[in-house]
Order: C-alpha cells, then sequence, then structure tokens
C-alpha cells in the first residue's frame, strides 16, 4: 500500500491541490473537452463502483472493476460521454445546470515510479438546475496523477460516492 | 372513492391528468396493485446458497428474501412482530438468523421468531412465539426471476403473466437459455410517478430518436437514423408491438438486440451460435423475439430492456417520487468475460450515470409534477398513436400493434390499471378474462394486411 510511501513535499503538495482547483474549474466552466484532452491521461481507468450496504461481520471482498459501477471507463468511453455534452441536443443541460466542487482533505504520496503520485481527497459537490432543483453529493477520490513535462494528469480515478440511494435524476458529471 | 374507468377513456386513448399525481388515486393503487399484483423482488441467481438474504421492497413494505435450507425462497416482512421495527439493514449477505436491533427478538431466515431475550424472566413464559412469525409472503418464481404477492387469493404467477409468459419463454425460459440478473442494484431517487418510467419503458419507441438524440449520435450504429428523427425510417417493417390480459407489454424492433452496444463482436457472436437452438425448439416466431431489442414493463412496476441489458424496479414512495432499482440482465449461458462486459455496457447506457438515462429523469419528473396545476389537471393525456392499427394476431398472443413506435401497450396497461384499480377482487377480474380485449374493435387488421401483402 502506497499510504506507506513518503509524502510529498508541501512544494509538490501545493502544485497538485493548485491542480485539482483548475481542473475543478474547468469542469464548473463546462470545458470538458479541454479537461479530457489536458488533465486526463490516455490510460485513465475512471471507476465509480457500486457499493452495497452489508453487515460489519460480511467478510465479502469489495468492488473490483469486473463489478457493477455507475462509471467503469476507459478514455474512450469518457470521450464518448464528453462529446454526446457537445451534440447539442442534451435537452436536460439546455438550460445549463450549475455545478460546484469543493476539494479537501487532499494527501499526496509518493509510489514506486517516481512520475506518479497516489493521492486522496474528498469531494463535495453541489449541483443546481432549473428553477430550485439543488443537488448535494459527497464523494471520496483516490488518484493516481501522473507527471509528465511538468503537467499532471490523471491516469486513475475512484469515485467512492457515500449515499446508496442516490438523490439525484443522475450522476452524469465528472470530476 | 376512485373511479377509475372515468379516469381511464379507452375509446379515445386518453387518461385524466391526475393519473400521475392524485394522492387519492395513489393510496387506492397500493390497495388495490400493489396489494394484489405480483412484484418483483430479486432473482434466485442473486441468493444461491441456503442462508443468502436480500432485502427488498414491495410498494411501501420492506421485506427479506432468503435463501431456505431446503433450497426454496421464502420472503418475509421486514419488521419486527414486537414493536414493529426494522430487522435487517442490510442489502444482502447470509445469515442464520435476523435478529432486530432493539430488543434482540431473532428470526430465522423463514421469518419464524425463533428467540425472545428473557422469555422466562420476564414474559413468564407467556408469549406464544409460534404466533409472532413475521407475515409470510407469496414467492413464485418464473424463469428464476422471484416475484412476491400479498392477496392469497391472486393467481399463481404463471397465470398472472398469462400471455405474456409466452412471449418471456423466448428469452427467460430453459428453452431459450434463460437469463439472470448481474447485482447488485443500483438505487436512486427520481420525483416522479411510478406508472411514468413503467409505461415509458413498456412501450415509448417514440421518445428514443428525440429525447435520446444525443446519445445515439455518439453510439451510431442502425439506431443512429433515429436520433431527432431525421431517417425517413419504413417503421411499420421494424418491428411489433404487444399487450396482454393483466396489462404486460413490450415493443420489439426486429434484429436489433445488441444494437446500442458500442463493442458488438461477442454479443453478436453469442446471438449467432445461439439462435439457431432457440427457433429448435420454439420456432422461427419467437426466434425473432430472441434476436430483437425489448422494451417492456411487467404490471405494476417491473421494466426492462432485453438486448440492451437494463432490468428496472420503480418502487413508489407516495404519488410523486420513486426509488429506482437498476440491475444488468444477461444470458445464463454467456461467458463470464461476455457478461462482465455486457454490465458495462448497460450501465454505461442507462445505469445513474447513463449516457441515455441520464436524458429521461427531468421527462419522467415533469410529466408527474406539471399535471397538478389547477387549470392544467383539468384536462387529459394521450396515447392514441397507431390506434386501429393493432389486434389479434394470428400467431402472436394478445393483441398486436403494426409498429414498435405506437401505443398499443400504452393502451393495454391504462386499461387493465383502470379494471384493477375498480375490481373489488380477483374473482371479479377473472370475470373479464373472456373478453378483456374486446376494446379493440378492428378485429381482422392483420388479416387484412396479410391479404393487402
Amino acid at each position: 500500500m502506497s499510504k506507506e510511501q513518503p509524502r510529498v513535499t508541501q512544494e509538490l503538495l501545493h502544485a497538485i491541490t493548485q491542480h485539482y482547483y483548475t481542473e475543478a474549474r474547468m469542469i464548473q466552466d463546462r470545458q470538458y473537452r479541454e479537461w479530457l484532452d489536458q488533465m486526463v491521461a490516455r490510460d485513465i481507468h475512471y471507476w465509480m463502483p457500486i457499493f452495497e450496504t452489508r453487515l460489519v461481520r460480511d467478510k465479502r471482498p469489495e468492488p473490483t472493476p469486473d463489478d457493477a459501477a455507475y462509471y467503469n471507463d476507459n478514455y474512450d468511453d469518457l470521450k464518448g460521454r464528453v462529446e454526446r455534452l457537445y451534440t447539442g441536443m442534451v435537452w436536460m443541460e439546455d438550460p445549463p445546470s450549475r455545478i460546484r466542487f469543493m476539494i479537501t482533505n487532499v494527501e499526496a504520496f509518493h509510489t514506486a515510479r517516481s512520475d506518479e503520485f497516489e493521492t486522496y481527497a474528498n469531494i463535495f459537490v453541489v449541483r443546481n438546475r432549473r428553477q430550485m432543483e439543488t443537488y448535494e453529493h459527497s464523494l471520496g477520490r483516490e488518484d493516481v496523477l501522473r507527471l509528465t513535462d511538468g503537467k499532471f494528469q490523471v491516469t486513475k480515478r475512484k469515485l467512492i460516492v457515500d449515499a446508496r440511494v442516490v438523490q439525484d435524476k443522475n450522476l452524469y458529471f465528472f470530476i | 372513492m376512485i373511479n377509475a374507468s372515468t379516469l381511464v377513456d379507452l375509446e379515445n386513448a386518453t387518461q385524466s391528468r391526475r393519473v400521475f399525481w392524485d394522492p387519492e388515486v395513489h393510496k387506492r393503487e397500493l390497495d388495490a396493485i400493489f396489494g394484489r399484483c405480483w412484484l418483483f423482488l430479486t432473482h434466485e441467481s442473486l441468493i444461491p446458497n441456503s442462508g443468502d438474504f436480500v432485502t427488498g421492497i414491495m410498494g411501501t413494505d420492506k421485506v427479506i428474501i432468503a435463501r431456505q435450507k431446503d433450497g426454496t425462497v421464502k420472503a418475509f416482512l421486514n419488521s419486527c412482530t414486537h414493536r414493529g421495527n426494522q430487522i435487517c439493514h442490510a442489502d444482502s449477505g447470509n445469515a442464520k438468523a435476523f435478529v432486530c436491533n432493539y430488543h434482540g427478538w431473532a428470526y430465522g431466515t423463514d421469518g419464524t421468531l425463533v428467540n425472545v431475550p428473557l422469555e422466562s424472566l420476564c414474559y413468564k413464559n407467556n408469549i406464544d412465539k409460534s404466533k409472532l412469525a413475521s407475515p409470510q409472503v407469496r414467492v413464485e418464481s418464473y424463469g428464476g426471476f422471484l416475484f412476491g404477492c400479498h392477496d392469497p387469493h391472486a393467481p399463481d404467477l404463471k397465470e398472472y403473466l398469462g400471455e405474456f409468459a409466452w412471449y418471456l419463454d423466448s428469452i427467460w425460459s430453459e428453452a431459450s437459455g434463460g437469463m439472470e440478473l448481474l447485482g447488485p442494484p443500483s438505487k436512486s431517487i427520481l420525483s416522479c410517478n411510478w406508472k411514468v418510467p413503467t409505461e415509458n419503458f413498456i412501450g415509448d419507441a417514440y421518445h428514443v430518436g428525440w429525447t435520446h438524440a444525443a446519445a445515439l449520435k455518439i453510439v451510431g450504429g442502425e439506431l443512429a437514423g433515429m436520433a431527432g428523427n431525421q431517417a425517413d425510417m419504413p417503421y411499420d417493417d421494424l418491428g411489433l408491438q404487444f399487450t396482454t390480459r393483466h396489462g404486460h407489454g413490450f415493443g420489439i424492433i426486429d434484429n436489433a438486440a445488441a444494437a446500442i452496444h458500442t463493442d458488438r463482436t461477442a454479443y453478436d457472436k453469442f446471438f449467432e451460435e445461439t439462435k439457431g437452438g432457440v427457433r429448435l425448439r420454439l420456432g422461427a416466431e419467437r426466434e425473432r423475439l430472441y434476436t430483437g431489442h425489448w422494451d417492456s414493463s411487467i404490471f405494476p412496476n417491473c421494466s426492462f430492456l432485453y438486448g440492451t441489458n437494463i432490468f428496472k424496479v420503480w418502487h413508489p414512495r407516495g404519488p410523486g417520487e420513486i426509488e429506482v432499482w437498476t440491475w444488468t440482465l444477461v444470458h445464463k449461458n454467456m461467458d463470464i468475460a461476455l457478461k462482465r462486459q455486457i454490465q458495462r455496457e448497460a450501465l454505461r447506457t442507462f445505469g445513474t450515470a447513463g449516457t441515455l438515462e441520464s436524458d429521461d429523469g427531468e421527462n419522467m419528473s415533469t410529466c408527474t409534477h406539471s399535471n397538478d396545476g389547477w387549470a392544467t389537471r383539468k384536462g387529459r393525456i394521450n396515447s392514441s398513436m397507431g390506434i386501429n392499427h393493432e389486434g389479434p394476431h394470428p400467431v402472436y398472443p394478445g393483441i398486436v400493434g403494426s409498429s414498435f413506435i405506437g401505443e398499443t401497450s400504452y393502451r393495454g396497461f391504462y386499461r387493465f390499471w383502470a379494471e384493477i384499480m375498480d375490481a373489488p377482487d380477483w374473482a371479479a377480474i377473472r370475470k373479464n378474462d373472456a373478453n378483456w380485449d374486446k376494446i379493440w374493435t378492428n378485429r381482422t387488421f392483420w388479416q387484412n394486411r396479410a391479404a393487402a401483402e
């Protein structure tokens, strides 16, 4: 477990958190193509598993990418989701909703590879759409970030939705 | 008292706007429909071993569904007979007993009360545990799909499915290889009436080209022509629509089972390898069903897309809200790699974050709530598409509509909805068995069409 790897320096942690804020701002501004092109590695595994509510004594393993998931995407899958939003035919997002991401508790660790870092963060999402609709989601996020030519790209992303029953019309957002 | 026959106009194919939002209508639905119909519980493959259980919902009731030592499945209310506390809070697991958190009353996996703490010291042995079992639900399986029913007078599941079982046999039966569900289900809340998604799945291929235009454009393939309704397609030659005695129905697009999948090589190969056997065992008509894409609902609140591999239940939470449960529907005899690939694709399109699912939520929601306006509610809503282009068919049971884009199965759904809402009991419903389809007055539609060809 790479949490046993040393934490990154304060300077690197600062660079990573700034990267995350820029990424969130990009998505909030609906620059999905730019986000995918600049911030997502071509070998991405973008994964949001479905967790069951189980008893503590239940020793069955946690979900793997072979199990049911909200997102279980490679780069092309993500690209399809992004391009759908540019067809001009997504009626549910016209007028567009507003989304805001709060990213906290960012920790970053070295890994066996000198150019990759494992990070942990908590994310709070607020979506407002139409007149009165407000939806909130809290998520955990576990990334592998790769540093290439001075720029970070995410190559593995695991998103843990805390709610068992999703209280929103859909989970079609990126973060 | 609700008079549902005034809410549904069968001749003109309209419904009162009250059907979606009226609390009085919903109150009657809980008694007349959710209290009397077979409701989907789970699939046998999700609880294979003795002691395996899942928790489920039947209308407004929570239930526990558990595999017994003798291999049978029992279901009972998830509520302690002492003070009503919920007995089990896990989605699934394996248990020898269910112990209530409140005072520790313990139930066997069959719902019998097996232990009461301090029974001799404090109850002075003056408690009859045999009378305090959790109330049982009738459980029956069709092709491994388990349904539950509260009404002892309801017909058995096979009779309840009626002619629809003949259709289901082309995909769910042993003769067709059978199907199963992959879990765990995703769960989400949607502020809509339970009938809106049910009617949508039962026969609304009309919305596909418009609501899902964006996703169809990205998916490509033969359905891309439907995006934005831009292609001039010969709809009457591309599929059919069906409705049956108890409101179950579906639409089929011929040879399109795998159409929504992006990686189709293995899935197409599976159909190529298996369809001959289906033809041999069930005939050419049902091979056609086996290789087609289905949008379907089983009355009252269970829906699925065969081919797109999604299976959903719409649990009512009052007239204006539902809890959606979503599983992946796969053929049993697929290899595990194909099952997993299909699960990924199915959830990518019709999961909670799905590329098509994400188009539907708002339509479902505002159909429900817009109809509640003081002036709006006085009007009626319309499901007349394809009326009279339908009738009894020489081969297919029930009533068959000429196009998969039509509202034949809407009309059949609301016909039975009105019937069961007004019926005092199942005996009264049975009296209509011989005449249920007489509202379809064009009795020779299919003979005339065959003669014209």
